[in-house]
Order: structure tokens, then C-alpha cells, then sequence
């Protein structure tokens, strides 16, 4: 009896697992299914490197990948160096009290709604961007890239600093003892030692950058074009599909948007494998 | 301060009651009414149904009315799939989706387009060429207009708009908007950025216009609802809701509502001509 | 090389501090100076009076009533789908997958938490379509719709905490009760869950705030920028975050730019509010759900 109601929970548990794990699956192939008559007839190639022309019937997404991947390197251009900085200052060269304060508020900033960051940013970050640089309306790839830059810190610092937390202190021991500072034992002993913790941080963030669709869509101008110079105008594959899922069901503009999601899917998915494999080398060293 | 306010608070009172006694009529087919309603798709049309709503909600609190935008052809495809009551579109809907979805069309109102710049600008009239050239960027500068010696921003509307389908049909006679250009999504987002922006450009719904915006006369004609009415200003189209099929229930005093006398005040009042 | 590295690293690393911290005060201080003398009672009322309004015997027009209400009800919703279904998938993945299954769930669901939340969105709104047409037309995007969604996008975090609440636990506990000839299922419940309940229940908050925030799953899904109270689970439905966003692009005025303000101040609360709690159950609770160490 107790044997059989073992089991019986044993298979709910699997069975939630199991629904867990089919939805990731259906996602995808809800992506697939929906973005077929795109994809039939060699015509993938096509969507992949043209322009968007709805009214001449090109549904290219080429601009919206090049859009994506604009703003969202140019945001880890900013938040990677800001990041591995912050987290030094909060791992190293920080003291007690003024390191725990501001570990408190990095762990407090993840919690910021996206929409916050996007609500200011029209109202204090455009402005400013247009009255500095002169020209341009202000909605650019810069103006998405700065706030960007300030969403996936948080997240990347903590990452960071628990990297270098999970370096054995044995090792640094050894370098304070052999006179270096704690300075030069960070750079010489735990930084190196932190690589895939490293890479992790990064491909977790650069996910997360390219996953969002808010601060693009509110702050990047929504431009179909391949950028240019960082005060274009651009429109990220997420903009896209939050732009354009109210259209005609049946018509290849929408079946458009599916395409996108399963580069995004796809795009998200590797690197969530990247981070994973990054993990397992670093459980193996 | 008592004495100010007191005969105000009484020409308050008094307007209260003579208006509700002398509109109650129009709202009276929805008592006992309950039911929901769902409105989505044309932004111009969002101030008029947002103020049906509230007028029809408070006479009768069982009704629920959700209002939400998508553009024109979001609305069209919406109301066709049978995802909302009622779609709302800029345009006449094409004789295609007509017969696709089996539409009912219903046009309250007529509606300029209207090219709106930052007040601080001064450039307060551009010929059609003017503009044909403004949104192609051929003429990317405020100096080559009249204006100062700035860049133009330019900013333009979203596929499902047809606003954006008006404005390049007849404004822009269907040349090529150039791709520098900021996509907006409704038309109280495209007021809010360009009275953001000094040296913006945009078009938007006649009826939008206030005092943040300034709009532009276009070949010497100065959007208005006068100029609107009389046929001279050259950017007009109709704002239509569509249901699929014959509309029935709530749909039906929904719609009837806005071509009573009540309904038609309203269209007035947001800043759109009535068709009555 | 290393020499200037040395040199430079502390100076750097200040700058760095310097910026973070002046970006959020700058984020937070420009929210509260405009927003805060908005924050009292008619910003969720407007003109209504209040104790109708809690009613439901009159409908609030120009107030955050509705859309606190909806958003409310949002994340009552999804939470309580997602709560079960991870807290059970989460035991099975510490408890009982061995090998190639733990293996192959743990990469699903790694890549379930990666996903972009527009796929969810964008997944949710197929799913109203092919259910409007092949299952009942009254299906449309409603409350029911957005919350299942949304339960999608935070079932990794309930997933992740709960297998990771369960895996941190001390070997004695595991042992114990077990030599004293516990069952496998009743050294979990009694023994196991209890130990685990504060990482739980940590998970769970992280996904009341994600819930709370998200504005791109809802706007692909149901919510709308008017709709008063829900009636029922297949009403639309307004709700706070999408209500700052929506104002942020078409305010009317500047008395509704205002209440957009005074949104995102009382939006801000909330989930710094819920973010702190979890972060007080459990110490760096977010950022280890976003991947397996």
C-alpha cells in the first residue's frame, strides 16, 4: 500500500517535471509550426539576409537581427567593464561596511522593473542623449544600449563576485603569503582562476540583453534599417514581434514574427549552453 | 472664497442635472443591461470610446467595456478572427477583408491627418513637394524649409496604422518613406514625442492636436475641423468600427449609441466632425 | 602590463561603483521628484469614492484601482499554477532523476529560464489563436490566457529554487530519518520540505516580483489600456506595469503624465518590497536560479 502510494507520487512528481519539459518543447515547435510557410521553398535564406518591405512583399528580417545584435553587444560594451569594476570594488578593493552597502543595492537593483528603466529613459535619458549629441531624435541604439547597460549589471556583478568567491582561498592564501598585495593576488590568482565563471556571467547577461524587449522598443527608435552610426534609429527582433503580432493572421507578415521568435529562441538557447558548459568545466577543474 | 465659490459650485450643480436629465434618454437602452464588451485596434479612435465607455459604465455599473489599441489593422483582423466585439480602423476597410471576414462597417466621424512639429518650431506651412521630400530625406535639414539650420527627426507610424496608410497615400502619393526614420505606435505617442522633440516631424489625427503640438498648414491649408468639414484641407478619411457580421446585444447599443445626438457630441467634443 | 593593471584597478573599480550608484539615484531620485507628491489616495481612486470602489459598486475611472486590481489577480494566478507544478518538478530533479533524465531536464529547463519573455508572449498568443479557433470562440486574450503565460515564464525560478533548496541541504538529514526507516516519499515531506521551505519559499517571491513587472508577456496576451475590474478569468484586464508603459507613450496630458509617475513610484515599492524579503529568506536567491552551478 505505502509502496504503491510511492510510487504514485513519484510518477506526479515526474509528471510535473515532464510538463515543465514539454512547454520548453512546444514553444519551439509552436515557433516552428506557425513560421512554416516561410520556411518552405528554399525562401529561408531569403528572410534571413533581406530587408523588411511588407508593402512589396519582402518579409527580411535581416535588419531586425543586425538591430538585435547592435544594441545588445554595444550594451555589454558598457556593462561588462562596469561590471567586472563594480564587483572588484565590492570582492577587493572595496573595505567592509562600504562593500556589504553596496552588494545590498547591486542585489536590490535586480529587482527593478524592467518598465521603470524604460519610463525614465524616455523622459530623463532622450532628451539628453539629443541635447548632447545635437542631432538625431535621441531614440537611437546608444539611448537602449546605456539602459540596457543598467539592467543586466546587477545580475552580471553578482555572477562575477560569486565567481571569484568560488576560487579556494587556499590559492590566494599562498600569494599573500609570498608578500603580494591583495590587489595583485586578484589579478595573478583569482582572476584567472575565475574564467568560466567569467564566461558564464558573460553569456547569462549578453541572453538577457538580447532577450529584452522593453527598453529596445521604448528607447531604440524602432527604425527598420541596418544601423550605422550608434545615433540610428534601430528596431530589435523582440520590438518586431511586439510591433507587429496584431497583424492579419493568415498573411507571411505575421508568420514573419515566428521566424523571429525561433531565431531568438535558438539564439537564447545556445547560449544558455555556452553558460552550461562553462559550468561543468568549472566543476571539473 | 466662500462667496467665489459658491455660485460655481451651484452653475456646477445646475449643468449636472440639466445634462444628465436632458441626456439620459440616449443611455437608457442599456438599462439592465450587463454584459462585456471588448474594443480594440484604431488609436484616433481611443478618446471617443474611452469616453462612451465611462458614460455607459457609470449609468449602468453591470456593463464592462475594455478598450485597447493595436492600430487600425490590428483592429480589422481582430474583430474579423473574433477576438474582439468590435474593431476599430482609420480607413475604410479593403473590399477584400470585407468579404473575408463578412464585416459590418460603421463610420461616426471624419478625421483630418494632420503634420504636426514641436511648437518651438517655426516653420508653420510646407507645400506637398515639401513634405514628399521631408519623409523621402531628400530634404533632411529644418534651414532648406524655413526653419533653423537642424536636423529633421522624422517620425512616422507603425504598419497596422492607417494613418500612416492615409498620410502616404495622399500626402506622400505613395512615394518612399526613407528607413532613417523612428517608428511610433499610436497617435498619443506620436503627439508625445514630437512635443518632446524640437526638431521632430509627424503626422497624427486632426482631433489629437492641442496646444503641445503645432500643426503645419499643407499647401497653404490649415488643418481644422472647418477646413476638414468643407473638403479644403486634403488629408481627410473616415473613422469606421467594424463587427463581424450584423452586430447584435451590447455590440448593437454600443454602436447605435454613438449615432445618437449624446454619441455625436462626443465625437465632436474629442475633436473629430461628426457625420450626423 | 600587469604593473599599470595594478596601478589602475582601484581607481577603476571606484569610477565603476561611482557610476552604478549614480545611475540608479539618478533613476530613483527623477521617479520620486516627479512622482512622489502624486502617491496618495486619488491616485488609486480618482474621483470614486473609495469604500464603492473596494465594493465593486462603482467603477473607478481615472484611478490605478482597476489595474492594481488585475495585477493583483495576475500574479495570484500564475503564481498558483506555477507554485505546484515547480515545487514538484524541482523535488523530482534533487530527489529522484538520476543520469541522462536529470541531465536532459536540467538542459530543458535551462533553457526554458533563458528564453526571452516576448517567446512566452508571443507563445501564449498562438495558443489563444489556435484555442479561438479549434476549441471555443469565447476564448480570447483574457486573464486566464496572460497568467498561464506568465506562469511559463517564472516556473524556472520555482524549479530552480526548490531542486537547489534541496540539493544545499546537509547529508545527516538526508540519512537520518531514512536509517530509522522513513520511506523515501515520507523523509521528503517531513524531514526534507520543512528544511527546504525557506529556499522555497524565497523562489516563490522572486516570481510574485517577475510576475508583477513583466509588461511584455501581458501586452502580447490580454491586457488592455482600459477594462475596470475583471469580471471573470476570460475578461481583459489592466494592469500596473503596462499601465506605466502605455502612459509613458501616449499620455494626454500633463495630469496623466503625473499619475504615471506616482505608477512607477508605487510599482517600484512593490517589487523592491518583494525583492528584499526574498533576498532577507535567502541570500543571493536570483541570480543562482538563472543557471545550475
Amino acid at each position: 500500500m505505502i509502496r504503491g502510494c510511492e510510487r504514485a507520487v513519484e510518477r506526479l512528481f515526474f509528471g510535473a517535471a515532464f510538463i515543465s519539459a514539454l512547454i520548453t518543447i512546444s514553444i519551439f515547435g509552436f515557433m516552428f509550426v506557425f513560421g512554416l510557410p516561410l520556411f518552405s521553398g528554399g525562401r529561408f535564406p531569403e528572410i534571413m539576409t533581406r530587408p523588411w518591405a511588407p508593402h512589396l512583399g519582402v518579409f527580411g528580417i535581416y535588419p531586425m537581427i543586425a538591430g538585435t545584435f547592435a544594441v545588445s553587444l554595444l550594451a555589454m560594451v558598457f556593462a561588462f567593464p562596469l561590471s567586472m569594476g563594480c564587483a572588484v570594488l565590492i570582492s577587493v578593493t572595496g573595505q567592509g561596511r562600504l562593500s556589504r552597502l553596496l552588494r545590498r543595492t547591486v542585489e536590490i537593483m535586480t529587482g527593478m522593473p524592467t518598465v521603470i528603466y524604460g519610463f525614465v529613459g524616455i523622459f530623463l535619458l532622450i532628451p539628453l542623449v539629443r541635447g548632447i549629441f545635437g542631432s538625431g531624435s535621441g531614440m537611437c541604439v546608444l539611448s537602449a544600449a546605456l539602459v540596457l547597460a543598467v539592467l543586466v549589471s546587477p545580475t552580471m556583478i553578482l555572477l562575477f563576485c560569486d565567481s571569484f568567491e568560488r576560487v579556494p582561498p587556499s590559492y590566494g592564501h599562498a600569494a599573500l603569503a609570498a608578500g603580494a598585495t591583495k590587489i595583485q593576488r586578484f589579478l595573478h590568482v583569482t582572476l584567472p582562476c575565475a574564467g568560466q565563471g567569467i564566461i558564464i556571467a558573460f553569456t547569462l547577461s549578453l541572453g538577457r540583453a538580447i532577450g529584452d524587449t522593453l527598453i529596445a522598443l521604448m528607447l531604440a527608435g524602432n527604425g527598420v534599417q541596418v544601423p550605422a552610426s550608434l545615433f540610428d534609429s534601430v528596431r530589435t527582433l523582440t520590438a518586431h514581434i511586439a510591433l507587429v503580432f496584431a497583424a492579419d493572421h493568415d498573411s507571411l507578415e505575421f508568420r514573419a514574427i515566428f521566424v523571429c521568435g525561433m531565431s531568438l529562441y535558438l539564439l537564447t538557447a545556445i547560449l544558455s549552453l555556452l553558460a552550461r558548459r562553462a559550468g561543468s568545466k568549472r566543476r571539473q577543474q | 472664497m466662500q462667496s467665489i465659490m459658491n455660485p460655481l459650485l451651484g452653475a456646477v450643480i445646475f449643468s449636472l442635472i440639466f445634462c444628465t436629465s436632458a441626456m439620459a434618454g440616449d443611455l437608457d437602452s442599456f438599462k439592465g443591461d450587463k454584459g462585456e464588451l471588448a474594443i480594440a485596434g484604431g488609436t484616433a479612435h481611443i478618446p471617443v470610446m474611452k469616453e462612451a465607455a465611462r458614460r455607459i459604465m457609470t449609468a449602468n455599473p453591470e456593463i464592462r467595456i475594455s478598450i485597447a489599441g493595436g492600430g487600425s489593422g490590428a483592429g480589422v483582423k481582430q474583430a474579423g478572427e473574433g477576438l474582439v466585439d468590435i474593431g476599430n480602423s482609420g480607413r475604410k476597410p479593403s473590399d477584400e477583408e470585407i468579404a473575408k471576414y463578412g464585416l459590418h462597417l460603421f463610420k461616426w466621424a471624419i478625421d483630418g491627418v494632420a503634420i504636426i512639429v514641436n511648437p518651438g518650431n517655426k516653420v508653420r506651412a510646407l507645400s506637398q513637394e515639401q513634405v514628399k521630400d521631408i519623409f523621402a530625406g531628400r530634404i533632411s535639414n529644418w534651414k532648406k524649409v524655413g526653419g533653423v539650420d537642424k536636423q529633421i527627426n522624422l517620425y512616422s507610424r507603425d504598419e497596422a496604422s492607417s494613418t500612416r496608410e492615409v498620410f502616404w497615400k495622399t500626402a506622400l502619393q505613395e512615394r518612399e518613406i526613407v528607413a532613417n526614420v523612428n517608428i511610433i505606435a499610436s497617435q498619443g505617442a506620436m503627439k508625445a514625442t514630437v512635443s518632446q522633440d524640437p526638431f521632430g516631424i509627424g503626422y497624427i489625427s486632426a482631433g489629437f492636436i492641442d496646444e503641445s503640438v503645432a500643426a503645419v498648414a499643407f499647401d497653404g491649408v490649415m488643418p481644422s475641423q472647418q477646413t476638414v468639414k468643407e473638403g479644403k484641407y486634403a488629408i481627410t478619411r473616415g473613422l469606421y468600427s467594424n463587427t463581424k457580421g450584423e452586430p447584435v446585444g451590447l455590440t448593437k447599443k454600443f454602436l447605435e449609441y454613438l449615432f445618437t445626438v449624446e454619441g455625436q457630441q462626443i465625437v465632436a467634443e474629442q475633436g473629430f466632425i461628426p457625420v450626423q | 602590463m600587469m604593473r599599470f593593471l595594478e596601478k589602475v584597478l582601484p581607481l577603476f573599480s571606484w569610477l565603476c561603483g561611482a557610476v552604478l550608484v549614480a545611475a540608479i539615484s539618478s533613476v530613483t531620485g527623477y521617479l520620486l521628484f516627479k512622482g512622489l507628491r502624486g502617491v496618495n489616495l486619488g491616485l488609486l481612486f480618482g474621483t470614486t469614492d473609495p469604500v464603492a470602489a473596494l465594493m465593486l459598486r462603482q467603477q473607478v475611472f481615472d484611478g490605478l484601482f482597476p489595474a492594481m486590481v488585475g495585477t493583483l489577480s495576475l500574479v495570484l494566478m500564475s503564481v498558483g499554477w506555477a507554485i505546484p507544478i515547480g515545487i514538484a518538478a524541482g523535488i523530482y530533479l534533487a530527489e529522484y532523476a538520476r543520469g541522462r533524465t536529470k541531465m536532459i531536464f536540467n538542459l530543458l529547463f535551462d533553457i526554458l529560464a533563458g528564453l526571452p519573455s516576448v517567446i512566452i508572449g508571443l507563445f501564449g498568443f498562438s495558443l489563444t489563436l489556435f484555442l479561438n479557433r479549434h476549441v471555443s470562440e469565447a476564448l480570447r486574450p483574457c486573464l486566464l490566457i496572460s497568467s498561464i503565460a506568465l506562469a511559463f515564464l517564472v516556473l524556472p525560478y520555482i524549479i530552480r529554487t526548490t531542486q537547489l533548496a534541496f540539493e544545499s541541504l546537509p547529508v545527516q538529514s538526508r540519512m537520518t530519518a531514512r536509517a530509522l526507516g522513513a520511506s523515501r516519499l515520507q523523509n521528503i515531506v517531513h524531514v526534507l520540505l520543512p528544511q527546504a521551505f525557506p529556499g522555497i519559499s524565497s523562489g516563490v517571491i522572486l516570481a510574485i516580483g517577475r510576475c508583477a513587472e513583466d509588461t511584455i508577456v501581458i501586452m502580447l496576451t490580454g491586457v488592455v489600456a482600459s477594462a475596470g475590474v475583471p469580471r471573470s478569468l476570460l475578461s481583459p484586464y489592466e494592469a500596473l506595469p503596462f499601465y506605466i508603459y502605455y502612459i509613458s507613450s501616449q499620455y494626454g496630458d500633463q495630469q496623466e503624465l503625473a499619475r504615471g509617475y506616482s505608477a512607477a513610484i508605487l510599482l517600484l515599492i512593490i517589487c523592491l518590497f518583494l525583492f528584499s524579503l526574498a533576498f532577507l529568506i535567502k541570500k543571493g536567491a536570483r541570480y543562482r536560479t538563472l543557471y545550475r552551478p
